[in-house]
């Protein structure tokens, strides 16, 4: 692991309305190590994930990606770094069902200006890699929730981004089904260098982690040391 | 034991007889106890529904106002022709002139007796030279230019003509008191008022009304049913949970149809305050000759009860009947998956249905039409332009299963079109057909108009020409000269010739310099001594073999003013629009060697020269003629204005467009609108991926303007259709109005556009973060 941190919370505070999600919370992440942000609903560590991939911007403190202040950002220079430098899994994977899977991989290449054929040809190949090609040509309704959460993370790998942030990303998924995503996850993200910034609030997923960061009221309480 | 209770508590309420009712109020509370989304729903529904609830109600309020205006019109007309002054009888003459652009009609009245009564809406006859006026006209000699308007009629004004008397409240009309009119005046003697039959209409009218209201009647129908559908995947996603807790399908599709209820009931009041609204503005857009009363558009009872049953009704129905593509599963909602290809042949039914009823009226209707005819005819539009509506879904499926390719944006709007086109279609099948209405009716009245006006004569050489229309004309040279504004007079007359003393018809000769030959047909050549055969479509006027020598009479029947031999190879020109009787010839005084200044000649034509520098030197000319035979008809050269029906309809079916178009952008928003709504949460993670705006604006824009070309070109053809076949059936010539139809995509184009930039800011608001938080 580098000894430069890739993303930089100091300070960061987030309030909705009279709720405080984020009070002061700071954090590293290191490239290519899998860290796990841990902790009960409403502990504000959704809200750090978004913060931390420059979708949100914080009240006070600093978010910093490669020593640059997000939040100096304008939403167009934001929007290209998580086109480039960023990948997403959500919990319900949030594909886009009009789209086919191959489609759904392919989408961020394509924002990125590559070509339809090359895009598309990389999307089959990474799909192939995670065990579910034969959906390829499928929508997302007609897939299982496994393999629609297993494209999701092939959308959200096939750009090989410095970070993937994956919030909740095995929560709608039994635990046999969520234990392969993690690990089809975890590997493809080592294989690329990428970091991955993981919300969970599964300690059996959390383990999966290099690092595990717990959070209660809207900050850290405590860090665990890689494993 | 406490559990037993509540067991049984379950049991006897699942027997309840009035289960049914349970589900619905459960369906009215879940609607209404939704929270802020559930509210936005809810107000959605209300507000799509409430303005369609608007349009109807204004539609069905159509047939009493209408009925209203002919009441006062009739009430007003002068009753049974009276044989004797008595004192009881009053002399009555009508009235039409013009100022400026506005028509301005009245009516002179002498009484001849103390009991005579007065017109409806003014309190007591005026006296001589006394003037009651409708507000519009108090409005008009209040005004601008309003003293010149005030000479007319050298009157006082002494009251204004009260609603009962009016056709609308923005009529022009007056009642001025006489003491000198008489029967020799052209007025008609009466003892009464309300005289007035059922008065006569247009075919093309009948026709045009009928379409039009069609064409207002489907896309307000089509958006009703979009409207109640508003929110249906929230909806059906909280009918899941109720599954879970232990509905079963049937209860689901109650407690559905309780929602669907709330809404329709609750677009029914907004429709109410719509119609509210509309009723006191509609005024504003139409003609002021048939601008209601407010309080004249109320809805036919019948059609209103149908409103308030039907729109229920229909929302329930259409919520049971979208429910049947969808299997709410306790543990989701599952959509019946695969894209059903739509079949094209039982869509062909209607159109195909509606080109039979009307392919009889082909050969041309007679020119009464019945409630036969004019029910064939209404069936048969309504079903030709549903054709639109049934045959657009199927062709914007046939269209984007085609279309690939292009960029991520295209890519997305053209897949979303491709899964489910539904909503979309729904969105602009209103546009749709509105387009094929207005393409059939402007085409009608293009030609209507058309056929009204003929060639018109120019305006160079005259500008006006007053016709004596069997008064007296002497004086009126003179009278017309010397009226400020006027440069110069000329008259125009006509006489006979009779090869045969005993033929009392004769030969009709229009004589007149070569300036004033110029005003009734475009001659090739014109020098004193020429004279012409005139042709005039629609009359059969007859001519004289060349050669013949034939007396010509003028005023004096006896005496011929000359004898005129026909020559060889007279040029033959078409004269223009307008001319009263048949004329066979035209004719320069010499040619017939009569003087020049047409003495002994019928003088029914005085041609006004104006000085153009003159302000409002016309507006004097009528002064001048009103105070020399008030019912003489003046007709201005080069006047854009057409015959008054036509004129009004096309000033109608203008605010009817209006009225449409922006009921339907209106509706395209929301659409879209909920539509965005609808996909906030994966807009939201597009935007987290670092999706341009642009490209989502651009995708937007894609799946309203496929459909909208698609619906465009399907209405251009439909709409076409329907203009030529009414066209054939009043027996006008068949073309299609390109200025119409490009008007028309134009129209469409920037309402696409102007939809989609509307649905912008909210676009990019529901980009932001807060939308994947919701998850």
């Amino acid at each position: 692991m580098s000894s430069q941190p890739l993303l930089v919370a100091d300070g960061v505070s987030k309030s909705f309305g009279a709720t405080h999600a984020l009070n002061g919370a700071s954090l590293q992440v290191f490239p290519g190590e899998v860290l796990a942000l841990t902790g009960p609903s409403g502990s504000g560590k959704s809200t750090l994930l978004h913060c931390l991939s420059g979708i949100l911007a914080p009240d006070s403190g600093r978010v910093s990606y490669e020593g640059r202040d997000l939040t100096t950002l304008t939403d167009r220079e934001r929007s290209a770094l998580r086109r480039g430098a960023f990948g997403f899994v959500f919990q319900f994977g949030q594909l886009v069902p009009e789209l086919t899977c191959l489609e759904n991989v392919a989408l961020p290449l394509r924002l990125a200006g590559v070509r339809r054929t090359r895009a598309e040809r990389s999307a089959a190949d990474l799909l192939t890699r995670l065990e579910v090609g034969e959906v390829a040509g499928k929508r997302p309704g007609q897939t299982s929730g496994g393999q629609g959460q297993r494209v999701a993370v092939a959308r959200a790998l096939i750009t090989s981004p410095r970070v993937i942030f994956a919030d909740e990303p095995t929560g709608a998924l039994d635990s046999r089904n969520g234990e392969q995503v993690m690990r089809l996850l975890v590997a493809a993200a080592k294989e690329r260098s990428s970091a991955v910034v993981l919300v969970t609030h599964e300690a059996r997923i959390a383990s999966c982690a290099d690092r595990e960061v717990a959070f209660r009221d809207g900050a850290a309480v405590f860090a665990e040391a890689a494993r | 034991m406490t559990a037993d209770v509540q067991r049984a508590d379950v049991q006897r309420a699942g027997r309840g007889g009035f289960a049914w009712l349970r589900d619905l109020a459960l369906g009215v509370r879940l609607s209404v106890s939704g929270g802020r989304s559930g509210w936005l729903r809810l107000t959605l529904i209300a507000a799509g529904v409430g303005l369609g609830v608007g349009m109807l109600l204004l539609l069905a309020g159509a047939p009493t106002a209408v009925a209203a205006r002919q009441e006062r019109l009739a009430d007003r007309t002068p009753g049974a022709a009276a044989g004797s002054a008595g004192p009881g009888t009053l002399l009555v003459q009508a009235i039409e002139t013009r100022f400026r652009d506005e028509v301005v009609r009245g009516r002179i009245l002498r009484p001849e007796g103390d009991r005579a009564p007065a017109p409806p809406g003014v309190a007591r006859m005026p006296a001589a030279g006394e003037l009651f006026v409708s507000p519009a006209l108090a409005a008009l000699l209040d005004g601008p230019g309003g003293d010149v308007l005030r000479q007319r009629w050298s009157a006082r004004v002494a009251g204004t003509i009260a609603p009962q008397g009016l056709a609308g409240p923005d009529e022009v009309y007056f009642y001025l008191g006489s003491g000198t009119l008489t029967t020799d005046d052209g007025a008609e003697r009466t003892a009464s008022f309300g005289g007035g039959g059922p008065p006569t209409t247009d075919p093309m009218i009948v026709l045009l009304a009928v379409v039009g209201a069609a064409v207002m009647l489907l896309p307000v129908l089509a958006f009703v049913t979009t409207a109640v559908r508003f929110g249906s995947e929230s909806r059906e996603r909280q009918l899941a949970a109720i599954r879970l807790v232990g509905a079963d399908s049937r209860m689901t599709r109650r407690i559905a149809s309780g929602d669907a209820l709330i809404g329709a009931v609750l677009g029914l009041v907004v429709g109410g305050l719509v119609f509210l609204g509309l009723r006191q503005s509609i005024g504003a857009l139409l003609p002021s000759d048939f601008s209601p009363y407010p309080s004249d558009l109320r809805p036919v009872p019948a059609l209103f009860a149908m409103i308030l049953l039907l729109v229920p009704a229909g929302a329930v129905l259409v919520t049971l009947s979208a429910l049947r593509r969808v299997v709410i599963e306790p543990l989701g909602v599952v959509r019946q998956s695969g894209v059903r290809r739509r079949r094209l042949w039982w869509r062909l039914i209607p159109p195909g249905a509606g080109m039979a009823l009307l392919y009889p009226l082909l050969g041309g209707m007679s020119g009464d039409i019945g409630d036969g005819t004019r029910g064939q005819l209404a069936a048969g539009a309504i079903l030709l332009l549903t054709g639109v509506v049934v045959l657009l879904p199927w062709l914007v499926q046939a269209l984007v299963r085609r279309l690939g390719g292009g960029g991520v944006a295209w890519q997305l709007g053209i897949r979303r079109l491709q899964l489910d086109s539904d909503a979309a279609v729904r969105s602009v099948s209103g546009i749709a057909v509105s387009v094929a209405g207005i393409i059939a009716i402007q085409g009608l009245l293009g030609v209507s108009i058309a056929a009204t006006n003929g060639t018109q004569p120019p305006a160079d050489r005259f500008q006006a020409v007053a016709y004596t229309n069997g008064a007296d004309g002497a004086g009126w040279d003179a009278a017309l000269a010397g009226t400020p504004g006027v440069g110069a007079v000329r008259t125009a007359g006509y006489g006979y010739l009779r090869t045969d003393p005993d033929d009392q018809s004769g030969v009709t000769v229009r004589v007149g310099d070569c300036d004033v030959l110029r005003q009734y047909a475009p001659l090739p050549s014109c020098a004193d001594g020429d004279s012409f055969v005139a042709v005039q479509p629609g009359w059969d006027s007859p001519v004289l073999r060349p050669g013949i020598a034939a007396p010509f009479y003028g005023a004096d029947e006896a005496t011929p003013l000359s004898r005129w031999t026909v020559p060889a190879d007279l040029p033959v020109v078409t004269l223009y629009a307008g001319e009263a009787f048949p004329v066979s010839y035209l004719a320069t005084p010499a040619a017939l060697k009569v003087p020049a200044d047409l003495r002994g000649m019928i003088t029914d034509a005085y041609l006004v020269k104006l000085d153009p520098a003159a302000p409002d030197a016309i507006e004097r000319v009528r002064n001048t003629m009103a105070r020399l035979a008030p019912a003489a008809p003046l007709q201005l050269f080069g006047d854009k204005r057409i015959g008054d029906q036509f004129a009004g309809a096309r000033q109608v079916a203008q605010a009817c467009a209006v009225l449409l178009l922006l009921f339907i952008g209106a509706s395209m928003l929301v659409n879209v609108t909920e539509q965005l709504r609808e996909r906030r949460r994966l807009l939201a993670v597009l935007a987290a991926f670092g999706t341009r705006r642009r490209t989502l604006s651009a995708s937007v824009l894609y799946q309203v303007a496929v459909p909208a070309s698609a619906g465009l070109l399907l209405a251009v053809v439909i709409g076409s259709t329907l203009s030529a076949v009414l066209l054939a059936a009043t027996k006008a010539p068949v073309v299609l109005d390109w200025p119409v139809i490009a008007a028309m995509t134009g129209t469409v184009a920037a309402m696409v556009l102007a939809v989609t930039a509307a649905g912008l800011p909210l676009l990019f608001r529901l980009l932001q973060v807060r939308e994947l938080r919701s998850e």
